[in-house]
């Protein structure tokens, strides 16, 4: 024996070369290409070297995940390797699948809102709100001026936990171990206390209902949000002085994982991974909902569409979050109406119809469909996650560059996989 | 490049080296600058939201973060403090909403007709399951269901992961300490609705069950109640009491109360004329009926089961100066008792019964021991010995017609430590 298969942690049925996946996407490829690995042994076993294919380098087809810390929760990655160079990658998902939106099916409308913290269990408030302005959407329900406000400040908030967290992630992934990590979480911490204040926990938040939020502000919350939102500015410039011109970053970031215009068009893909390629979309922009047409705030868009520019885009979009935040600050104390609209009621049983909502998530379009047959349970929940679509071209941006690239890529996306499983 | 847009532009971000600084690792050393800056005040606390540099993190077993007021963790249910009755009323609201369906309870039955009443018999939270939404307190329309503080729930046995309503148990007054102004807002809804179901709930039914003492106290109450509803003299205590389920005080303190008033109105009315030989026969009943009642009492002081007292019950009420004059008076009554029941010849045996029992030892002796007694018996059977000694004095102006002189000091006593005119039936 003078090449063996690739050890693989687990051992595997007879034949196939890889585990193959719970919905079967590869199992036929990685039965045509066995997986195997010329290796060199020493001579001592005997074999011959004049095998020719010994010399040759061959494709590898090599799994990356699913129990592997950089891709982010259970995720495989099936790699064709040449070498180190990426022919091929397919995202395997599913490792995750918990049913969410069959259980959403069998639960009561207002039933759900605590599941959808669950979906992107970095930014619960903005799926409450996407979920939230769903069923509003078929059942009819006003929401007063206050609560939107406050939904908006939450949700603004999210946006600048999640992008600390997932540039801390970022860096993490690069080898930079726990540096950025540690000084996002911070941050990230503190806005989660303000989150327990308002609504009693700290990232399962459940503080949406149909019609507002659950309880008003506290007392403590706006000083805290003032404090909050002086250290801001100082955070996000000490994170870009330690990063953006940072030598190793940019030479890890810059002109690696490039995701065309035309083709993050192509597959749909939202958020700030669209906007690093270049096209300015943004929900809250294009469809301004709630009350985000009263806002000042630009739009950041990248020009080449690399890691580094989805980085830029991330950081900007943290100082544009701010500046939303500080108009909700300045106007929120003349919004009319209260936190909840006394007149909705929560176990709704909306008329017969479809209704879709969207948001700007901060990782991207986070949509719900939902269709209502006129009983208090959905008829048909569907989350439209954008974790999910941005992964699906995760290959295109990964071929050809190098296997260390792909947990870059992969971590420049920003991808939850409470999310992409559901 | 920007665009104009409604309401702001866009910006597309710029690449690269922004600084006049192009030599090459001047960025890596800028960078570090902002590692060591973190270092540099690694050495001093964070002070705050608006502070990105310092300690931030707790030493967390020894030092624990304040929790919010709002924060929620597992939910419990609330009992009544005072009377320890629960407020849950077995509405079911919370099992329906509960998303993973998690709780679970039974509806009490009244044994005797077999009806439904407004108390719950058993309730299970799977707390394993639970997910802390918050629905279950939201929608409770008795605010008996609440969310817990309480994290640290991690466990080496499954099975204590489902809870049982023994430890779902919280008095109120623990809830108010951690959420006074969630607390403060539903508390008087709460109280009424809790009130309303009292009065419809028989027996102990509703009562906390980790309050084994507590029931048996109610349910002493209840047969004194019922007993002295048989008492020749007093049908109209039976139903008067029976209503009366509110008080957590214990059926002894109430007994003791009523046999006072009672016994006080009779000596009011004996006192100023130069009391009628013959004393008024009425007078004579009340003073049986306050025997009795003192001997229930009594009965009840001795309850063997003590189980630790609940935090949130109020502690022992008689300052050491009460206590004293207490003590003095229930040997001065007791002496006072078997004078008068020496002296009348138709004085109700259960009176001396009454006044020898609780005292139960030789005064001199007696003294000692029951002043430790009362230094560290739990608070409803020190009540109750306060009561009994009461109702002694009560018993003594009756019969003796106010003939000793200490008696106006102890009644003066005793009136200061009751809650004031209760109804007395008794005496009508
Ligand atoms: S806890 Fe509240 S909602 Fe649940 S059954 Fe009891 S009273 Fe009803
Ligand atoms: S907190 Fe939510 S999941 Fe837990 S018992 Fe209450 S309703 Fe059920």
């Amino acid at each position: 024996m003078n090449t063996g298969k690739l050890a693989f942690p687990m051992p595997l049925p007879a034949g196939v070369g890889t585990p193959s996946a719970p919905g079967g996407l590869e199992g036929q490829t990685s039965q045509e290409k066995p997986v195997r690995i010329s290796v060199r042994r020493s001579r001592v076993d005997g074999c011959s070297t004049k095998d020719p294919a010994m010399f040759k380098t061959e494709e590898l087809q090599i799994n990356i995940g699913p129990q592997h810390p950089s891709t982010h929760g259970v995720f495989r990655m099936l790699v064709t390797v040449d070498g180190e160079t990426i022919i091929d990658l397919k995202p395997v998902f599913g490792y995750l699948h918990r049913n969410h939106e069959q259980i959403a099916e069998q639960n009561t409308y207002l039933q759900n809102m605590p599941y959808t913290d669950r979906l992107d269990y970095f930014n619960s408030m903005a799926n409450n709100q996407a979920y939230a302005m769903a069923v509003e959407k078929l059942a009819g329900i006003e929401v007063p001026e206050r609560a939107e406000y406050i939904r908006v400040l939450m949700v603004e908030l999210t946006r600048i936990l999640n992008h600390a967290g997932a540039l801390g992630f970022l860096i993490n992934d690069m080898g930079m171990w726990q540096t950025q990590l540690a000084f996002g979480m911070r941050e990230r911490e503190k806005i989660l206390d303000l989150f327990e204040m308002a609504s009693g926990a700290r990232m399962m938040c459940n503080y949406f209902r149909f019609g507002g939020v659950v309880r008003d502000l506290p007392p403590e919350f706006m000083p805290k949000l003032k404090e909050l939102l002086v250290a801001m500015p100082a955070f996000v410039d000490e994170l870009e002085r330690l990063l953006r011109e940072n030598e190793i970053l940019m030479q890890r970031a810059e002109g690696i994982g490039i995701l065309p215009k035309e083709l993050a068009l192509a597959y749909s893909v939202t958020g700030p991974v669209l906007r690093g390629s270049g096209v300015p979309y943004d929900i809250r922009k294009a469809e301004p909902y709630s009350v985000y047409d009263r806002f000042d705030f630009d739009v950041p868009v990248g020009s080449v569409g690399d890691v580094y520019d989805r980085f830029l885009v991330r950081i900007e979009e943290m100082r544009q979050s701010k500046r939303i935040i500080e108009q909700i600050v300045e106007q929120l104390p003349d919004a009319r109406g209260g936190h909840i609209n006394p007149r909705a009621r929560q176990n709704v049983r909306p008329p017969v119809g479809d209704a879709y909502a969207r948001i700007e998530s901060p990782k991207g379009e986070l949509g719900f469909y939902l269709v209502s047959d006129g009983s208090p349970r959905p008829y048909r929940y569907k989350v439209r996650a954008p974790s999910f679509i941005n992964l699906t071209p995760l290959g295109d941006m990964c071929r050809g560059y190098k296997v260390a690239d792909v947990v870059v890529i992969l971590g420049s996306i920003d991808i939850v996989m409470g999310e992409v499983d559901r | 490049m920007t665009v104009k847009i409604e309401r702001g532009q866009i910006v597309t971000v710029e690449r690269g080296k922004r600084t006049a600084r192009r030599l090459p690792g001047m960025g890596l050393l800028d960078g570090m600058a902002v590692v060591w800056k973190h270092w540099a005040g690694s050495f001093r606390k964070n002070q705050g939201f608006n502070d990105i540099h310092g300690v931030f993190t707790y030493e967390y077993p020894e030092e624990r973060p304040k929790l919010p007021e709002a924060y929620r963790n597992m939910p419990i249910l609330l009992y009544d403090d005072e009377t320890s009755h629960e407020l849950c009323t077995s509405c079911f609201q919370c099992e329906r909403i509960c998303p993973p369906q998690v709780i679970h309870m039974t509806q009490a039955k009244d044994p005797a007709t077999g009806k439904p009443v407004p108390a719950v018999a058993e309730f299970v939270i799977e707390y394993d399951a639970c997910m802390s939404c918050g629905f279950c307190a939201e929608v409770c329309p008795f605010d008996a269901i609440k969310m817990d503080h309480e994290f640290e729930l991690s466990t080496a046995d499954h099975q204590k992961l489902t809870v049982f309503k023994e430890q779902l148990n919280r008095p109120i007054s623990y809830y108010e300490r951690i959420a006074p102004t969630m607390w403060a807002e539903v508390r008087d809804g709460a109280m009424k609705k809790l009130q309303g179901n009292i009065k419809r709930r028989p027996d102990v039914i509703g009562m906390a069950p980790n309050l084994a003492e507590k029931i048996a106290a109610r349910r002493r109450e209840l047969e004194a109640a019922a007993a002295a509803a048989t008492a020749p003299a007093a049908p109209a205590a039976a139903p008067a009491e029976g209503r009366k389920l509110t008080p957590e005080e214990k059926a002894a303190k109430l007994a003791a109360i009523k046999a006072a008033n009672a016994a006080k109105k009779a000596g009011d009315t004996v006192e100023p004329p130069v009391a009628p030989a013959g004393a008024a026969p009425a007078d004579e009943k009340a003073a049986r009926l306050a025997a009795i009642r003192a001997k229930n009492a009594a009965r009840k002081g001795e309850a063997p089961d003590a189980p630790p007292v609940v935090a949130g019950e109020p502690a022992g009420e008689a300052p050491p100066a009460d206590e004293k004059a207490a003590r003095l008076a229930a040997i001065r009554a007791k002496n006072a008792a078997r004078k008068a029941a020496e002296g009348s010849d138709g004085a109700p045996v259960e009176a001396n019964v009454a006044a020898t029992e609780p005292a139960a030892a030789p005064p001199a002796a007696g003294a000692a021991t029951s002043a430790a007694e009362a230094a560290t018996a739990p608070a409803d059977e020190k009540a109750a010995r306060l009561a009994a000694i009461r109702a002694k004095n009560a018993a003594r102006k009756a019969a003796g017609g106010g003939s000793d002189a200490a008696a106006p000091t102890t009644t003066g006593n005793v009136d200061s430590g009751g809650p004031g005119a209760s109804d007395d039936a008794a005496l009508s």
